[in-house]
């Protein structure tokens, strides 16, 4: 898949239904994903800067369930 | 009851003189629609339409197919037609998504309604079912659709058999329309959430799914899918026979013990009219507005607002799908907001985390409220799992019931003093309906 270009945004996003709080995403995206009272990510609705798009991916890549996504606006 | 008509009659005078003037807004119902207790039974005084009185009073269908279709949805963008569901949203511009989209468009007549206080929908499909269906047929035409569904929940009999029967009506008068289908889904809360159809016509389980695209550009199967309530797919069709008649007027569903009362009002109708029209002068504290997943307010806050949509908006509120539930001075708004965060939290699909927990941990920190076993962090706490939860389900069945609960706490604040010092200020007063009607 194509790089997106320089300027577009991109946003860490997750989809609840997949989700199953295993918690990974908050470990490798400690300035993206916090945990809820119940251990289920919240996650930043911020657009994604060059630093945090790194972490970003590697929680994308990590998740076992593949509730995590980057989103392009 | 008289009240209640003299309203309706009251818009028929208020038609704005000129062209639009000769022909006067036709109302859906006509006259109030009951339910007795928990029976889902629409009861009129005026009766079921069948075909040969819906001809009667509408003539002829017109037929949308091509250009008839797209100059038919600028006149729902003219008259300013807007979702009945509960989320209001422009139905031109729903339209146009779809039209654009793409081909083999998919139109879903969206008749389960999901809360146990509602009725005008089932009002609607049993009492006036040509007037969906004709809708639904409109819907079909200038959106070249290649399915039409009328989606019910499993169970709803009078509902189903009142539909399938106009089907026949019409089938046996030869009528030239789209073919129209039912199909069900479970009598759940959630069964009517428009990912779930989405996802149940698909030929997966009846429930919500996290979505980037809108059913309408990305719908059942990946086809573009209108899904549309049937009110509006009722005011579809009487804007189709006639864009002047279109009624400004509401649906809404006065929940009280023991009944359920559907009123069709003028829009610029206050809340302290539309519920005094069913219970006269009985005092009231609050009122809760939208239905379960809607806002509690101070009676006294609201009871000059106006029914109309812009009006709620400009103070905070949403008439969501018309749902209202008075709260009188003697009850503790405490423990029917216990009863219906626990039904909220019943009824959750359980597939999202914050949804499955979270409504849970709330709806019992309201249980310990209501029952006055509150500990000293509770109140915190209830507060933190309301900002935790909101905007974090795949659908927005958390968010509704994070803002009545948030409403309830804003509202019944003296109460929940009360209750955390271990009193209630309702104690022995007359209790006048903790029964769900």
């Amino acid at each position: 898949m194509a790089e997106p270009a320089v300027n577009v945004i991109q946003r860490l996003r997750v989809d609840a239904v997949r989700c199953d709080g295993v918690g990974i995403c908050a470990h490798l995206a400690v300035e993206l994903v916090r945990v809820d009272s119940w251990g289920y990510p919240i996650v930043s609705r911020q657009p994604l800067s060059a630093r945090s798009l790194r972490q970003a991916r590697a929680a994308v890549a990590a998740c076992p369930r593949r509730a995590l996504f980057l989103a392009t606006d | 009851m008289t009240a209640q008509l003299h309203l309706v009659d009251t818009d028929l005078a208020e038609v704005p003189a000129g062209p639009a003037a000769q022909v006067p807004a036709q109302p859906l119902f006509g006259a109030p629609v009951y339910y007795v207790g928990a029976d889902s039974n629409a009861i009129s005084e005026l009766g079921v339409e069948d075909l040969f009185a819906h001809r009667r009073r509408f003539g002829h269908r017109p037929h949308l197919t091509g250009a008839a279709g797209a100059a038919f949805i600028d006149t729902l963008e003219d008259i300013g037609l807007t979702g009945r569901g509960g989320g209001h949203f422009p139905v031109a511009r729903k339209w146009r998504t779809v039209r654009t989209a793409g081909r083999n468009a998919v139109v879903v007549a969206n008749g389960a309604e999901g809360e146990p206080l509602s009725g005008k929908d089932a009002a609607l499909l049993q009492l006036r079912p040509h007037l969906v269906l004709d809708g639904l047929a409109c819907a079909a035409e200038a959106l070249d659709a290649t399915d039409a569904v009328i989606w019910l929940h499993e169970g709803a009999e009078a509902t189903r058999a009142s539909i399938v029967h106009a089907l026949a009506e019409r089938r046996a008068a030869g009528l030239i329309e789209p073919q129209m289908r039912v199909v069900t889904g479970p009598a759940r809360y959630l069964s009517g959430e428009s990912s779930a159809i989405v996802q149940a016509l698909s030929g997966g389980p009846a429930l919500p799914q996290f979505r980037l695209a809108s059913a309408a550009t990305s719908g059942v199967n990946g086809l573009p899918t209108l899904v549309q309530n049937v009110e509006t797919l009722a005011r579809v069709a009487l804007s189709a026979h006639s864009p002047e008649a279109f009624a400004t007027s509401t649906l809404v569903t006065v929940a009280v013990p023991g009944r359920r009362v559907v009123l069709e009002l003028d829009r610029a109708t206050q809340l302290g009219d539309a519920i005094g029209s069913v219970l006269g002068s009985t005092p009231l504290q609050a009122i809760l507005i939208g239905g379960y997943g809607g806002s509690w307010a101070p009676w006294v806050d609201v009871s000059d607002v106006m029914l109309a949509e812009s009006d709620m908006r400009d103070r905070g509120l949403s008439l969501g799908a018309g749902i209202l539930v008075p709260l009188g001075a003697g009850q503790c708004g405490l423990e029917q907001t216990a009863s219906i965060i626990s039904y909220l939290a019943d009824s959750s699909a359980r597939q999202c985390g914050p949804c499955v927990f979270g409504l849970r941990g709330v709806a019992d920190l309201v249980r310990d409220l209501a029952e006055k076993s509150s500990g000293r962090r509770d109140l915190p706490r209830l507060q933190r799992f309301l900002a935790e939860i909101n905007g974090r389900g795949g659908c927005h069945h958390p968010d509704g019931a994070v803002r009545m609960v948030a409403s309830a706490v804003t509202t019944f604040a003296a109460d929940v003093s009360a209750h955390l010092a271990g009193r209630c200020l309702h104690d022995g007063a007359a209790h006048l309906g903790q029964r769900r009607g």
